[in-house]
This record gives structure tokens, C-alpha cells and sequence, in this order.
């Protein structure tokens, strides 16, 4: 008889390979060993593809359903899940879809879906208020950094790739139009959660550079000089405002000095 | 927020918790008697998923159903998913924990499937001690779910309903009675369900779930995607007759229907369990 651990992996290997006969021998010969791997084989994979299709709505919509199995497939066979939660399982499909043949446009895409998914789950913590802004007047800019709130992510793109984001949203207008291909344009995002509800803002340039400089721990005294470098007249309270209404900060450190 | 105890779950009909139907339950709570979720959709640090099984704990008493685990298993327990599934019950106090008596994951790789276990005085060891494991760390009984199964194992010397009932004798967990797994299989292999029922301790049933299935060829698929089926029902009714009045969750996980369509079916288990209680009083 076969011990537990052997008939584990046996069946585990008739799953992964699609094969029977390692397996066929501990199943009961009234079951057809074939149509019994063959069936756990697809109920495992198509649930693999419904996992990576909610955690992928857009790109899963772009593709199409037939298109969306062919990548899952792919996928599923690359990337075992290592986990009884489920919630992790597609945090490789970026990656996977950078290395096959197809428009980059769909592995960037995933990489927003991904951030999405990601802050929908994040740590839950007060932003930065209005007041705690305030207060930094009247310290030294030079000793203080600022904290990206856990609920916030920072992406850069090629190409303004939230506009196909934005138009395959459920509530999107059917008169949205997106020419394809995109632009190539340097483009940041910002994905932030109010209220639960996940948000994907684009940001402008120096918008952008600021944010990352924050998030890298620049101190506010490098943040002001990148600012003013990259626009003269660059409209800080717009800025500030933008900061604190996205949530994008959860609170700033200040050094302290000898 | 915590909450000093938790609330018991009547003997009446409870709905699945899904992201799906959040902001309805939210905004117009249905008249079920309890609500039952999967802790894996709630281990992540914060955001709306958690904050949402809060308002409705308040509102509702609570039952989670765990799918990761990999009780039979025979990779070492997961002990972060453990510790997860842990954190989650101090902060909501579900008044029942429930897994699959089933594996799903072996040399680290998980199917995220309920795969069967052959039912061999091996298995009953085995997943007896894992079962201890997993009640010592979590300092509550679990309730052990019977699953479908495609298969059957040539070494299963033991009949399902007799493996189930020596695990309870032996761990002291309970049983989620699962009707609808009852009959696929019994359909699928050609088995009586009656017997398998009949092998079952009535006071080990603390719950039972009603679903429905689909059929694939000469299979069929419990896809918990349908209403239940009528001879699921006369099932469930002879199941109530002989174990008595016991909390029943109507399950739905794909092909998820508007929250009226599970409310009326969870009515459908009322008017059953209605009949028992009328009929014991």
C-alpha cells in the first residue's frame, strides 16, 4: 500500500504534467484514473484563471476571454501557487508578460492592476493631515522627510497607460475613446484608496519627481530645489493640496538635532 | 473594535459574505440569521474588506470557513497562515472555524483545491494529529467539512462516514455537514448517501451547508454556481428530520446571483428548519 506522502505527490505530478500513470495505479480501477487527473487538472486551472482574472478585471476585459486563458494558462504553468491564500497568487503575471511576445502595453497595464490590488488590502493608517503640514513651517526643511502612506503606490509608465485603465472601468463611458497605440510618454501614476475605493490618478512631471523623491526619503529642503529646478514657478500649495486630498502621505519624520 | 464574546449561531439559515455583495448588505442588511466567510479574504493588513466584516459582525453572528489550511496534508502546517486565521478570530470571534477534511498542497506547491484524502487508518492518524495541532493552537474545536471528490483511492479501507465520525471521537472537533457533497458523490460513485449519513454522529453536526452543482459530462461538478437542487433539498429535509435542527449556510461562489436570489433560498432552509422546530415542540 502506499504511503499517504507517496499518492500526494503522485496525484500532485498528474496535475502538473497531465499525466495519469504515476497516480493511475492508487486509484480505484471503477474510476477512470484519466478522466479523474484530467477533471482536477481543469477545475484546478480554471480556478487559477477566475483568481487572476478578478485580480486583473482590465486587462482580463482588454484581452478578451479567450486570449486572457491562453496567458493564464501560461501563467498557471510558470508560476505554482506556494500558498493556502489566494490573494498573492498573481504577482508575477507583470514579470511573466514582460518576457513573452506581446505589446508591452499589457504588462504595464498588469503592473497598475497589480498596484491596485495590492492598496486595496494595504495597511490602514491616518494620512497626513492639515494641520501636521502646517506645522512643518516651522521647522528646518532640511531634517524633515516625509512617509508614502501603506495604501499608496508610485508607478511610472512609457506610455499615459491609466487612460486604457480608465476606459475599461465598469461605470466608463461608452463614448470613451483611446487611440491605440499610445502615445510614448514618460507618464507617473499615483495609486491611492479613499474610502475603500481604490483611486489611479496620473501625475505631471515634477508631480512625479517630487512624490518619488519623498518616497526615497529626500529630506523637504532637496524636495523644494528638485521642485524649482524642474519648474520655476511651480504652484506648491496645487501640490500640497493634491498631496493631502489623494492621501498619498501618512505622516513625516523630523531629524532630530544635536 | 473587539467583541467580549461571540454570538451563537441559531439553528436557521445563513448566507455567504462576499465582496460582491458588500455595499448591499451594507446599505439594506438582508433577514438572514448569520453570515459565514472565508478568513483567507481577510488576511491582508487593512482596507474595506476588513473594515466591511465589521459592520457586518456587529449586525450578524459570524462563522469562518477556512480553504487553506491543507488539513490532510503532508507538508508541515502552514503556521503564518495559522497565525493569520488566529489574528482574525481574536478580532471577530467567529462562533464556528470550519476546514475541509482534505489536502491541497504537497512539496510546497498548493493546488488551492479539496483534493481527497484515501481513507486509510494512515490518513485518520495523520489528519487526527493535525487536527489536534491546529485546535491547540487556535484553542477552539474546529468543524471538519466532507468533501466532493472525483476519485476514490483504492487503499480507502474505511467508509467516508466512519473515517469522519473516528476523527470527531478522537479530536473532539465537529462536523460542517455538507448535503450537497453528499449527494455529488453519491451520484458520481453510485453510493447510498443515507448510508454515509447514518455513520455520522448527530451531536457532532454544529452545521450544515447547502449548495448547488453543475454537471460535466458524466461528473457532477460541485461549483456552488446554482440554486440548490430539489433532491438536495428532500436530502437536507431527511438530514434535519434525523439530526435535528442545525445552522445551515446557503453557499454560492461562482456565478454569483443578486443578494434576493441567496436570501430566498436561505427562507427555503427556514421553512425546513421552521417544520423541525414546530414539529420537536
Amino acid at each position: 500500500m502506499p504511503q499517504l506522502r507517496e499518492i500526494q505527490q503522485a496525484f500532485s505530478n498528474g496535475v502538473i504534467e497531465g499525466t495519469y500513470h504515476a497516480v493511475a495505479g492508487a486509484i480505484d480501477p471503477g474510476t477512470s484514473a484519466l478522466r479523474s487527473v484530467a477533471l482536477y487538472r481543469r477545475l484546478i486551472r480554471n480556478n487559477y484563471t477566475q483568481v487572476l482574472k478578478i485580480t486583473y478585471p482590465v486587462l482580463s476585459r482588454f484581452v478578451g476571454k479567450r486570449y486572457f486563458g491562453i496567458v493564464a494558462r501560461g501563467y498557471v504553468k510558470k508560476y505554482p501557487s506556494t500558498s493556502g491564500d489566494l490573494f498573492p497568487y498573481g504577482r508575477h503575471l507583470p514579470a511573466f508578460l514582460n518576457v513573452v511576445h506581446i505589446p508591452p502595453l499589457l504588462a504595464e497595464l498588469a503592473r497598475l492592476e497589480w498596484a491596485c490590488h495590492e492598496v486595496y488590502q494595504a495597511a490602514d493608517s491616518p494620512p497626513l493631515s492639515h494641520d501636521q503640514l502646517h506645522a512643518l513651517a516651522s521647522l528646518d526643511p532640511s531634517q524633515v522627510t516625509f512617509h508614502l502612506h501603506a495604501a499608496s503606490r508610485l508607478l511610472s509608465f512609457p506610455f499615459p497607460v491609466h487612460r486604457v485603465w480608465l476606459a475599461l472601468q465598469p461605470e466608463a463611458s461608452a463614448d470613451e475613446v483611446v487611440e491605440l497605440p499610445l502615445p510614448g510618454q514618460e507618464t507617473g501614476v499615483v495609486v491611492t484608496r479613499g474610502d475603500g475605493q481604490v483611486q489611479v490618478t496620473p501625475l505631471d512631471r515634477t508631480d512625479y519627481l517630487l512624490l518619488e523623491a519623498m518616497s526615497r526619503g529626500v529630506d523637504a529642503a532637496a524636495v523644494e530645489r528638485i521642485a524649482i529646478e524642474s519648474e520655476p514657478e511651480f504652484d506648491f500649495p496645487r501640490f500640497l493640496a493634491t498631496v493631502l486630498n489623494l492621501r498619498i502621505l501618512s505622516g513625516v519624520s523630523v531629524k532630530k538635532t544635536p | 473594535m473587539s467583541f467580549q464574546c461571540p454570538a451563537p449561531i441559531p439553528a436557521q439559515a445563513g448566507i455567504g459574505l462576499r465582496s460582491h455583495h458588500f455595499r448591499e448588505i451594507l446599505e439594506a442588511p438582508p433577514p438572514v440569521a448569520w453570515v459565514e466567510t472565508h478568513p483567507e479574504n481577510y488576511f491582508g493588513d487593512g482596507g474595506a474588506p476588513l473594515r466591511v466584516l465589521e459592520r457586518v459582525r456587529t449586525r450578524y453572528p459570524l462563522s469562518f470557513h477556512g480553504v487553506g489550511l491543507s488539513l490532510g496534508s503532508t507538508d508541515p502546517i502552514d503556521h503564518a497562515h495559522l497565525h493569520k486565521l488566529n489574528v482574525l478570530i481574536d478580532r471577530f470571534e467567529p462562533a464556528f472555524v470550519s476546514e475541509h477534511l482534505s489536502w491541497c498542497s504537497v512539496g510546497g506547491r498548493f493546488f488551492n483545491d479539496l483534493l481527497p484524502l484515501p481513507y486509510t487508518p494512515e490518513s485518520l492518524d495523520h489528519v487526527c494529529a493535525r487536527i489536534d495541532e491546529v485546535q491547540t493552537v487556535l484553542k477552539r474545536p474546529l468543524l471538519i467539512e466532507n468533501i466532493t471528490r472525483y476519485l476514490t483511492w483504492q487503499d480507502s479501507t474505511v467508509p467516508e462516514g466512519e473515517f469522519m465520525a473516528e476523527v470527531v471521537r478522537t479530536t473532539g472537533c465537529g462536523i460542517l455537514l455538507d448535503i450537497n457533497n453528499v449527494y455529488v458523490n453519491s451520484v458520481n460513485f453510485r453510493l447510498d448517501p443515507l448510508e454515509f449519513l447514518r455513520a455520522i454522529p448527530a451531536q457532532a453536526v454544529w452545521e450544515i451547508h447547502l449548495a448547488g452543482f453543475d454537471r460535466f459530462g458524466r461528473w457532477l461538478i460541485d461549483t456552488h454556481g446554482q440554486v440548490v437542487h430539489p433532491d438536495v433539498w428532500t436530502l437536507y429535509q431527511w438530514a434535519i428530520d434525523h439530526f435535528g435542527p442545525r445552522p445551515t449556510l446557503i453557499e454560492w461562489d461562482t456565478n454569483l446571483p443578486s443578494l434576493p436570489v441567496l436570501v430566498e433560498q436561505a427562507k427555503q432552509a427556514d421553512i425546513i428548519l421552521g417544520g423541525c422546530h414546530a414539529a420537536a415542540s
